[in-house]
């Protein structure tokens, strides 16, 4: 499964680990992630890289769609476990503005 | 198969007709005996070219073909019907009274889809046409679903050649032909996700923008469309970049869905004041090789956000500026460039990209190393991404000379001069943020066509502007700029003074007298600043050029009179057209 999600209810935490090509082939799973962790107010996403080898920028299109669904400036989304070239991706687009990277 | 016949005796099949061609009439009227108490309706045939004409008249759904029939036998019949209905499938049944092998290949040869031996068997019968029913059924349903597709993809590639045409139109654009700049715009699709254009300046110089779509095709090139008319638009009407980049965001904001957005650099060189102003949100760094140093000498990486993500409050329109000199080389180009892969999936990457520039030895074969290298990297591995790239050298005298044409300026050329007048005051409040001279120039030039020298009266405009806002209203030391660090100094301490602007104002006033060869133009800028003592200031000039006052200098050229009144803070030119 390239893009699988777990979430933890003692810390409101919903965890989304891709694997693999981050790409619009997955964007249905990836969706799907979030839309069905119903988040209360104060959930916490990570979006965690570490599986992922590659990115495009349908993908970016992707982390904006979430980041609007989940509230726009409200939402709290992290991205950890960035591999150099997705890093590069990521603030080249300055990404970093819009969501918490690690 | 909603159609398929029934195995029971209700009449069921009366839309189907069966045609029986056979010249045994016995036979014929046990199997129309047959036929019709399952409810098909029966035609019939005594021969071969009957059967061949029964067919082409009735259309039967069915063939029940006998093979030894006089005149023309079943298998001649039967390679007739099939080659008369090719695009549908009718099957035919081969009456035979014996099943010898050569017989039945011979029945398949010519076309036959199944054969029946003699005594007929109604059940067996019923299956038979059944079988071959259902297949009749899945053969139209595929021919259907492949009509329907290829008038699809008729209709897509119609729309796809349609929408390229227009967007073509759209963005072709005479600029990449000037002799200092190179570019390849390298689409994957039929359409590109990249954009590349570029527009002269009315004032000299060129603005450039790069950009690249999220996503490829149809959709991405779509967002193009305004984009350009916008840069187009703007950069006429002598906009800056800053300005140019707020609007795209503001319009791709509006229409773009969320996930869609463009990567985009925009640059603004100008050969008037040496510099090079850069915006770049998500594209790969501006690269500047040095002509004098013969390497990369900067790197200009992205600062903001895509187009088409922040809303208008947050947009950040901030410009990098930085000094140009005779021969640099600024380089633009898309990631699909250093994502480009070989065949074994490994990109290119800014590595081997940066290693060409320090490997290259001749800086004029610089860009044509690099597209030969990245070509040859991905020998015959797919192109995954649009490629574009873009090199400009700086050529002062060629940037100067890139003249705009202004189509709606050559109709205006009929038009009478005669003699008007204006003055306008901006107050601080409006210095900070708005910037007069495009809507100052626009007004001008709609009021009086100036034969094309707008290019001049631009400049002279801006110099007069800039001079006074400087200096007169920013108290901006214009020596900052002797070096380069300065240089970026001096519009930093700008941009920083003018943003904490409270207090001062500028009065602009411009007037125009006709006369038989054209006209004459006064324009005169007023600052409240405390102004300076020209008098000297004319003298330190004359005898010696340096790094300051090179903007009044050039006014003196293009002007017949420039004059200094009041305190200095008045500067009023004289401008003659013919």
């Amino acid at each position: 499964m390239p893009v699988t999600s777990e979430v933890s209810t003692d810390d409101n935490t919903v965890t989304i680990k891709i694997s693999g090509r981050f790409d619009f082939a997955v964007q249905n799973e990836f969706r799907d992630c979030y839309y069905n962790a119903k988040p209360g107010e104060n959930t916490r996403f990570i979006i965690n890289m570490s599986g992922a080898n590659y990115m495009d920028s349908s993908a970016l299109g992707m982390l904006l769609m979430m980041r609007e669904y989940l509230g726009g400036n409200a939402a709290d989304i992290s991205i950890i476990n960035c591999s150099p070239d997705i890093k590069n991706i990521l603030t080249v687009a300055n990404f970093q503005s819009l969501f918490k990277m690690e | 198969m909603g159609s398929s016949a029934k195995l029971n005796n209700q009449p069921a099949n009366t839309s189907l007709s069966v045609l029986v061609a056979d010249d045994d009439i016995p036979n014929r009227l046990v199997l129309q005996a047959l036929l019709e108490r399952q409810g098909y309706h029966v035609i019939q045939a005594d021969d071969g070219i009957q059967a061949v004409e029964m067919f082409k008249r009735e259309r039967p759904d069915l063939v029940l073909m006998d093979i030894t029939m006089p005149h023309m036998d079943g298998y001649e019949a039967t390679r007739r019907i099939k080659a008369m209905s090719e695009d549908t499938f009718v099957p035919v049944i081969f009456l035979t009274a014996t099943s010898d092998r050569e017989g039945l290949a011979k029945c398949v040869e010519s076309g036959g889809d199944d054969f029946l031996t003699k005594p007929y068997n109604r059940v067996l019968l019923q299956a038979r046409i059944d079988a071959l029913m259902r297949i009749r059924d899945l053969y139209s349903t595929v021919q259907d679903q492949r009509n329907e597709l290829a008038n699809h993809q008729k209709r897509l590639d119609r729309e796809r050649q349609l929408a390229k045409r227009l967007f073509s139109n759209i963005i072709e654009t005479s600029s990449l032909d000037l002799p200092y700049v190179q570019s390849m715009l390298s689409p994957m699709s039929l359409f590109s996700g990249d954009i590349l254009l570029a527009a002269p300046k009315p004032s000299g110089g060129l603005h450039v923008l790069l950009g690249d779509f999220t996503g490829h095709g149809l959709a991405a090139a779509i967002g193009a469309l305004p984009v350009s008319s916008v840069f187009y638009g703007m950069t006429t009407k002598g906009y800056s970049i800053a300005e140019i980049v707020t609007e795209i965001n503001r319009k791709l904001k509006k229409i773009l869905p969320t996930d869609m957005f463009l990567a985009a650099c925009i640059i603004d060189i100008n050969p008037g004041s040496h510099t090079l102003s850069v915006w770049n949100g998500g594209i790969p760094s501006v690269i500047i090789y040095g002509e004098a140093e013969q390497e990369i000498i900067r790197v200009l990486p992205s600062r903001h956000l895509p187009l088409g993500i922040a809303n208008e409050e947050s947009f950040n329109r901030r410009v990098e500026i930085l000094e140009m000199r005779q021969n640099d080389r600024i380089y633009m180009y898309s990631d699909g460039l250093t994502e480009a892969t070989n065949p074994d999936g490994v990109m290119f990457g800014n590595q081997r990209l940066e290693g060409l520039f320090i490997r290259n030895r001749d800086s004029s074969e610089l860009f044509n190393e690099i597209r030969r290298e990245i070509i040859r990297y991905q020998a015959g591995g797919a192109q995954q991404d649009d490629m574009t790239m873009i090199e400009l050298r700086y050529d002062q005298q060629q940037l100067e000379d890139t003249v705009f044409h202004d189509k709606t300026q050559a109709k205006l050329l009929e038009s009478q001069a005669s003699a008007w007048s204006f003055s306008m005051e901006l107050s601080a409040d409006l210095l900070t943020y708005f910037d007069p001279l495009p809507l100052l120039i626009q007004a001008v030039c709609d009021m009086q066509s100036f034969r094309g020298q707008r290019q001049q009266l631009y400049t002279v405009f801006s110099e007069l502007f800039s001079n006074a806002l400087d200096h007169g209203i920013l108290n901006l030391d214009s020596t900052m700029k002797r070096n380069a660090d300065g240089f970026a100094k001096y519009y930093m301490e700008r941009e920083a003074r003018l943003s904490n602007l409270r207090e001062g104002s500028i009065k602009i006033f411009v007037a125009h007298e006709p006369n038989e060869e054209g006209g004459l133009l006064t324009i005169r800028v007023e600052d409240s600043g405390e102004g300076f003592d020209f008098r000297k200031k004319q003298l330190a000039l004359e005898n010696n050029v340096g790094h300051s006052g090179r903007g009044i200098q050039l006014l003196d050229t293009i002007c017949e009179k420039v004059e200094f009144k009041g305190n200095g803070n008045i500067v009023e030119a004289t401008y003659r057209w013919h």
